[in-house]
């Protein structure tokens, strides 16, 4: 991909993740932070993704997809841990 | 031809993508309440890194286009359960419909 739309794409997404930091700290819940933080993985897949097409190496996307993989897991295991009410109810 | 063509498509991909991002980032930031937040999240996790993953058409990269088609179905699988996860514990503990 043309470095000169790349370049720019990677700049901006790297201010979204820096906003995304802000809106994981401005939660007033659990789990508006939980959001917050699956939508911070989601940038960092696109950040990953457009390092890839940047420098045209493909095994970028392995990360890009196994951190969308991990954040699945967190998201998924932490929102069943807050639903039953923790380990001591 | 064709490349000129691959590189406009993916461009335009790309834009509506970090579009989609900035919207469900800014909807995060200002939306009261947890469903309210979890839909605007849903943006960015369903089509935004969808439209990225999908821009890579114009590297003409056979294995990262390949790659990017395995994380576009993947997303596609797993955003859902994700956002259905964190509603279904909102539902749980009781958080109001109505923004406060």
């Amino acid at each position: 991909m043309n470095a000169l739309v790349a370049v720019p794409a990677l700049i901006w997404v790297t201010v979204l993740v820096v906003v995304g930091g802000l809106a994981l700290l401005r939660g007033q819940d659990v789990l508006q932070r939980l959001i917050a933080l699956d939508l911070l993985a989601v940038l960092v897949v696109a950040l990953l993704a457009l390092l890839s097409y940047l420098r045209d190496v493909p095994h970028y996307l392995d990360a890009a997809v196994a951190l969308a993989l991990l954040s699945l897991v967190a998201t998924v295991a932490t929102a069943r841990y807050l639903a039953t009410g923790g380990p001591l109810e | 031809m064709i490349s000129v063509v691959l590189d406009v498509v993916g461009g335009l991909l790309l834009v509506i993508g970090l579009g989609l991002m900035t919207i469900a980032l800014i909807g995060v930031l200002r939306m009261p309440g947890t469903y309210s937040k979890l839909h605007a999240q849903s943006l960015a996790t369903g089509p935004g890194v969808c439209c990225v993953l999908a821009s890579s058409v114009a590297t003409e990269n056979a294995g990262t286009i390949s790659y990017a088609a395995v994380g576009i179905v993947f997303t596609v699988l797993t955003a859902p359960v994700a956002s259905h996860a964190i509603a279904r514990a909102a539902r749980r503990r009781g958080a109001e419909a109505e923004p406060r």
